[in-house]
């Protein structure tokens, strides 16, 4: 599924020497691909800028107990981050997702059902490094 | 060989189940790693286990605590060194799944397809039956048929 982001198109954030800059170009980008890619780090440092970003709303497996179905019916022009997107994602929260017009979302996980993805929602992270930097960027996944 | 279950009921009462492969990893698993740890992280990392708590990341050379591997390379442990548990699989990637189907013997769960594509044979297990399965193609319809 193809529409446009409404929260950002564009992110960055430095954290001592990782670097995210990543490009959105999908209201729902669906981040996936091999084991230690470094995933759950750069989650790590979404949910530090949350902590003065009012734009990000993120979750992991520590907050799998919470109802975060009502946090994000909630929401209002939040990039919301799911890491563990498989863990916390129940199908009806799925499909409110695919719907959703007042949000962005960066899900973390391994199974896009029910989000009505096509290839152009699916990416995977690279990393390059510059110098003593470590920069993470997102792209289409082969 | 890994046993595979595809539904939760089939997981048998007395062999627990573990969702949560990274609290479990960091609680249990990380104090019982020995050598055969050490290439399970390297293959699926690229990290290199340096002492027993301790990695150096692929990333700058940062030397991080363990608990920094990945949640698939934390559920290929979990399953390596807990044969008597069943673990979540979708914490794995391709690369994870490639290594953790020639484990010799463990228990994994998911409801989802997780197959990669260099497939090591696995005891498929569904409402008391297994079978041995060593083919892509089968595997996936066997995972994907509703009993």
């Amino acid at each position: 599924m193809k529409s446009r982001p409404v929260v950002m198109e564009h992110y960055h954030k430095v954290h001592t020497t990782y670097v995210v800059d990543f490009t959105f170009i999908n209201n729902i980008t669906f981040l996936t691909g091999d084991s230690g890619q470094g995933k759950s780090a750069v989650f790590s440092f979404f949910e530090e800028d949350a902590a003065r970003n009012p734009q990000l709303l993120c979750f992991n497996y520590l907050d799998w107990r919470k109802d975060i179905a009502h946090t994000i019916a909630d929401a209002e022009g939040k990039l919301i981050v799911v890491d563990n997107a498989d863990l916390l994602l129940t199908d009806e929260m799925r499909k409110h997702i695919a719907l959703d017009v007042k949000n962005q979302y960066l899900l973390i996980g391994r199974d896009p059902r029910n989000l009505y993805a096509t290839k152009d929602n699916i990416f995977e992270l690279v990393s390059e490094r510059k110098g003593e930097k470590t920069e993470f960027r997102i792209e289409a996944f082969e | 060989m890994i046993r595979v279950y595809k539904n939760r009921n089939d997981i048998p009462e007395d062999m627990e189940y573990i969702q949560l492969n990274d609290i479990y990893f960091n609680e249990t698993t990380c104090d019982m790693l020995d050598e055969r740890a050490k290439d399970i992280i390297r293959k699926i990392d690229s990290s290199e286990l340096i002492s027993k708590y301790k990695i150096r990341t692929r990333f700058g050379d940062d030397i991080l605590n363990i608990d920094k591997i990945s949640s698939g390379c934390k559920t290929v442990l979990n399953v390596l060194y807990n044969p008597d548990k069943a673990f979540w699989l979708l914490d794995c990637g391709e690369n994870a799944l490639e290594v953790l189907m020639g484990i010799e013997k463990g228990n994994v769960f998911s409801e989802t397809p997780m197959l990669p594509f260099e497939l090591s044979p696995v005891e498929a297990y569904t409402a008391g039956n297994s079978r041995i399965i060593d083919d892509y193609e089968e595997l996936k319809e066997w995972w994907r048929h509703e009993e």
